[in-house]
């Protein structure tokens, strides 16, 4: 009967991340892919944000394998015969980077390549089919005929979780809570990319495209990014509108590359690839499904990530460090069960990471109802939106306002609740946010000092 | 607008690299399939791998084209579809996800 201390199922971002940060920390880890390679699964839909990535690999740029450094950033507002955009170029991003374009094939592979250095034992080709349970405990992972045992289990095996539906920690995930997305990715000399979005080599775009009123879909969004000598147009919409609507994604896709703005971009192109997936929306209510008995979820399978923010590698990635941390205690205190892991949460509630995923999810709720009734939003709001997502997303790490108040307003967005009990809160809200944001500033004035204090 | 035509499905599908495992990852119990009202599989697979075949009154699935997103599994009303992802080192292969 083999036995180790961790098995981490799933070596994407947050698998990669958790099976390194544990085998940093001497703790025996194996980490499986159902993959042959790891990325060979996975789609990405947006760029690669590397501000997670540097704390745990501090020299991740010598050999991260990146398509184009992203410096210019676009926002794209379509109506079926016209075109707005905000075009940004942010130049000190060249020397430092916020984010890359990257294939998942590379970079999954990379990264999983520098956990086994650090001594993770890699099984790939090989899926997950169940867990081993002693009472309530999960004691190991069943992989086809044979079985390993463990001491803690991390399930970071993505949207349809094995290790979350078989713990029984979550449920299979609801329609209204899911994004389909389809993707292509179109071969385009590198010369002709440069010339139309106005690179130069190695200097990559982002734009981030809202679509009104171009069928039935009443907005739908989509991204359209550049690598070295293709570009990635992915689009994505609501599984229940879809549904509701009678309207194929991949005809959405059509529809929006002839649109006279896409088409004037990737005209000439041919298609490399074809791919879809699916996405969950802003994360799970409850934060008791994180952890179970000998069980840890992180990145989607637990829905730790900020799918409309797009925010969802780094938010991965955090989340397998944080169960990392959580597993280093629970080795040293030799307690494996759900009480011991219930510091994920603290360990979580110490980054801004859950704060993030309700966003995201109040976000994509705008997304469902006022955008659509509204019609599109104003250019300006689009400029507020869009820093946000690239200046203060990525300092998530430093936790933003936190009152009882504001808690219960961001959690009170998942809801549908008549406007005369919304409104009261919100108006309280506003009111308390301002004495909130005081105390906050004091705090972080006098953690500062403490820090030099102790240094 | 331009009134290109447009490649199909099957087309873009043909870029897509899968290695097909001869033990299929998706069951479909069909019974459930006829008193379906909706069957939105048939507009929400981006593969196109469920077909409502009139003639036989009977759902047509491949699952050997599948991109595993499972949104099949997702949105089946009915719990006619039972879906896993496809055994280590078969299925879709992305080369530039």
């Amino acid at each position: 009967m083999d036995k180790v201390t961790c098995i981490v199922v799933g070596a994407g971002p947050a698998g990669s991340a958790c099976a390194f940060a544990l085998a940093q920390k001497g703790i025996e880890t194996v980490l499986f892919e159902r993959g042959r390679v790891p990325g060979e699964k996975n789609v990405s839909s947006f760029v690669l944000y590397t501000s997670e990535l540097k704390r745990l690999i501090p020299e991740f740029r010598k050999d991260l394998p990146v398509e184009r450094t992203i410096v210019r950033t676009d926002q794209v507002q379509l109506e079926p015969n016209d075109a707005k955009a905000l075009t940004s170029y942010n130049y000190r991003w060249i020397d430092d980077p916020l984010a890359f374009t990257a294939f998942r094939r590379k970079f999954d592979a990379w990264f999983a390549k520098k956990a086994v250095d650090e001594g993770v034992q890699l099984i790939s080709g090989m899926k997950v089919s169940d867990l081993i349970k002693d009472g309530e405990q999960v004691i190991g992972v069943r992989v086809g005929a044979e079985e390993l045992y463990a001491d803690v289990v991390v399930g970071t095996d993505g949207f349809h979780s094995i290790v979350g539906e078989k713990s029984g920690l979550v449920q299979i995930w609801q329609p209204e809570r899911c994004f389909l997305a389809a993707k292509e990715v179109l071969d385009l000399p590198s010369e002709i990319i440069n010339e139309r979005f106005q690179l130069t080599d190695g200097i990559g775009c982002e734009q981030g495209i809202y679509c009104y009123h171009m069928n039935d879909l009443d907005v739908f969004s989509a991204t359209l990014y550049t690598n070295v000598d293709s570009v990635s147009l992915a689009v994505f919409a609501r599984l229940d509108e879809l549904q509701e609507k009678n309207i194929q994604l991949h005809e959405q896709l059509e529809m929006l590359k002839q649109h006279p703005y896409v088409d004037n971009l990737i005209k000439g192109a041919s298609l490399r690839e074809y791919q879809a997936h699916l996405l969950p929306d802003g994360g799970r209510i409850n934060p008791k499904s994180l952890y179970g008995n000998g069980v840890l979820l992180c990145g989607e399978a637990g829905g730790i990530t900020a799918t409309v923010t797009g925010m969802g590698i780094p938010t991965c990635l955090l989340s397998g460090m944080m169960a990392a941390e959580t597993i280093g205690d629970a080795v040293k205190n030799k307690d494996f069960s759900k009480h011991s892991l219930k510091n994920y949460l603290k360990y979580l509630d110490s980054t801004a990471l859950l704060d993030m995923v309700h966003k995201s999810r109040k976000e994509s709720d705008y997304y469902a109802s006022t955008a659509r009734s509204d019609g599109p939003r104003e250019m300006e709001t689009a400029a507020d939106i869009y820093n946000q997502y690239w200046e203060t997303n990525v300092k998530y790490l430093s936790k933003p306002s936190f009152s009882l108040l504001v808690e219960l307003y961001s959690r009170i967005g998942q809801y549908r609740i008549p406007g005369f009990v919304r409104w009261p809160i919100t108006a309280l809200v506003k009111l308390f946010q301002i004495p909130a944001r005081l105390v906050q500033v004091i705090k972080r004035r006098l953690r500062g000092r403490y820090y030099e204090w102790k240094s | 607008m331009n009134g290109k035509a447009s490649p199909s499905v099957d087309e873009k599908m043909g870029t897509v690299k899968i290695k097909i495992n001869k033990d299929a990852h998706i069951t479909v119990n069909k019974e459930h399939c006829k008193d379906c009202i909706t069957r939105p599989c048939l507009v929400v697979c981006t593969a196109e791998n469920y077909q409502w075949d009139e003639k036989q009154e009977e759902l047509i699935f491949n699952y050997e084209g599948c991109l595993e997103c499972g949104a099949c599994r997702i949105i089946c009303p009915c719990d006619a579809i039972t879906w896993s992802y496809p055994e280590g080192g078969y299925g879709v292969k992305y080369r530039f996800g």
